[in-house]
């Protein structure tokens, strides 16, 4: 395995719904903070790795406006996943490790707002035949395996309205919360449901936002970084397509992906300082750090997805600011977790690392 | 969708099935999507979409390597640097390349045979999609000089249907 790691990360400040800019302006600002913490010219850089979603800005190949913001010429090396970003993340990094180059920059340009009703969108990517035609909205389809757990007494609403207070708490002054304060659980409880056991501060706000990724290889890490964020484990696995055949309170393939990331970074999830967990639900939270056993961790220091999702720049950003924990000095071992598909189908985790 | 049983047929008595046969495959259903969005232009080609309501084409120049873009987005794909302030070009212009429709498909607005060209506005250095009517198609060619027909007053919009096509400039001679 080459050292790879993560050293420079920006992101945009969070935004409910960005009317003003295209993809390539909401961009290229963080773009040139990323680059510019990092103290490359674009020039430099050897492989741009994207992620994003047409069917969440309603047109076809919708992320080549994105590239603008990269300068498509003279022509480079360039990929783009239609999905999370972190999944970006995930190519660049196996790219480096195939020694194709040094320097890769990652992207996710997410647009949650554009589509007037996101959960038309997302029922297109259920399976075409049983579950698309019912058209179940993603907080149903969460709201079942929520219920699953709290009928399995595997939490309660108590529980995930604490997560909620700790989470807005959190949100406090960060530039990428679009939602956040001192709520107390009683009032939470008070609101009333979204989709039972869920209500409304059970689901992250969705959003618009971007966030860039500075990825590099040994020495030139060792350069660019004084205390690189080394990408020391990582692995993604996915469950069925079709939620109905899964035990909704089992994330085995979180389990799974901790247990292959762990075998290559040389340490578990257990003994990471800080854990950047892709939690688009309140519910989500004690079922991941249950399943990767972090008793002692921070989980979402800065609030998390609960205090913005833009959406498909979600995942990166945990990666992002798992990195940023390292690349800082908060933290020597931190882990980011992504998440996709319904109700925590595919799940990647990234075990990261400093130098002490 | 499939065809669903009648509810007032009772089952047809019949020789029951062997073991092996399967009912008849469900061939096709339907299951329409339909999705509402929201598009966002950006500062840069809102310049250009709020020029057609006025009938002016307004592109930016790079103060970089100097390129002319219309319609213009807030930075040169090129260079990265912001462009300039618009600026209005006259709307004549030259035929780049071109095709002629001859297939009708759902959905189609406009009959064919029709011409769609690539236009390159006197001044910018990309080009615009448009149609180009008033003209056989026979008599099309690389390098015609057009101009464009703008709508009546009352139908101007922020959208490229304000230019409703271009038309060989009269008395104009090719680039
Ligand atoms: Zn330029």
């Amino acid at each position: 395995m080459r050292d790879i790691a993560v050293v420079a990360f920006a992101q945009s400040p969070g935004t409910s719904a960005d009317r003003r800019d295209d993809m390539a302006e909401i961009l290229l600002p963080v773009m040139r903070e990323a680059l510019g913490s990092a103290g490359i010219d674009r020039t430099e850089v050897d492989f741009w790795a994207s992620g994003s979603h047409d069917f969440h800005e309603g047109r076809t190949f919708a992320y080549i406006e994105s590239l603008d913001a990269v300068g498509a010429w003279p022509p480079i090396s360039e990929s783009h996943v239609e999905m999370d970003a972190a999944w970006a993340a995930y190519e660049a990094w196996s790219w480096l490790q195939l020694g194709e180059g040094e320097i890769a920059v990652v992207y996710g340009v997410g647009r949650g707002s554009l589509a007037t009703d996101l959960d038309q969108v997302t029922t297109t990517q259920l399976d075409p035949y049983f579950l698309a035609p019912l058209r179940p909205h993603q907080d149903a389809l969460a709201a079942l395996q929520a219920q699953a757990l709290v009928a399995a007494g595997m939490l309660d609403e108590k529980q995930m309205a604490e997560v909620v207070v700790r989470a807005r708490a959190a949100g406090m002054g960060e530039p990428g919360a679009q939602v956040s304060g001192e709520v107390t659980v009683d009032e939470l409880l008070a609101a009333p449901y979204l989709a039972s056991p869920l209500r409304e501060h059970d689901r992250g706000p969705i959003g618009d936002a971007a966030a860039v990724l500075v990825l590099a290889a040994g020495d030139t890490a060792r350069r660019l970084a004084g205390r690189p964020a080394w990408v020391r484990g990582a692995d993604h696995r996915m469950d069925t397509h079709y939620p109905g055949t899964r035990d909704l309170t089992r994330v085995d393939t979180v389990t799974l992906a901790a247990a292959k990331a762990a075998d290559q970074a040389g340490f578990a999830a257990r003994e990471v300082q800080i854990a950047e967990l892709h939690t688009e639900y309140s519910y989500q939270e004690p079922l991941l750090t249950n399943a990767l056993e972090l008793s002692g961790a921070t989980v979402n220091p800065g609030g998390g997805p609960l205090v913005a999702r833009p959406t498909t720049a979600t995942g990166l950003i945990r990666i992002g600011a798992a990195a940023q924990h390292i690349l800082s000095g908060r933290a020597d071992r931190t882990l980011a977790h992504a998440t996709s598909g319904p109700a925590l189908q595919q799940n990647m985790i990234c075990l990261l690392e400093g130098d002490r | 969708m499939s065809t669903p049983p009648t509810p007032s047929t009772p089952p047809t008595p019949s020789t029951p099935p062997t073991p092996s046969a399967l009912p008849s495959p469900v061939e096709s259903f339907t299951s329409p999507h339909k999705v509402d969005y929201t598009f966002v232009a950006g500062t840069g080609r809102s310049a250009f979409l709020r020029g057609l309501q006025e009938r002016r084409l307004l592109a930016r120049r790079c103060p970089t390597c100097e390129r002319v873009y219309l319609p213009a987005p807030e930075f040169c794909s090129r260079c990265l640097a912001e462009l300039s302030e618009p600026f209005e070009l006259a709307g004549t212009g030259v035929v780049k390349t071109f095709c002629v429709v001859n297939f009708p498909f759902p959905g189609q607005m406009i009959d064919p045979p029709y011409l769609v060209a690539y236009i390159q506005v006197d001044g910018a250095d990309t080009t615009l999609m448009h149609l180009v009517r008033d003209v056989e198609p026979a008599d099309v060619h690389i390098g015609l000089r057009v101009e464009p027909v703008w709508c009546a007053e009352e139908d101007l919009d922020t959208s490229m249907n304000s230019i409703r096509y271009y038309r060989p400039v009269a008395g104009g001679s090719d680039a």
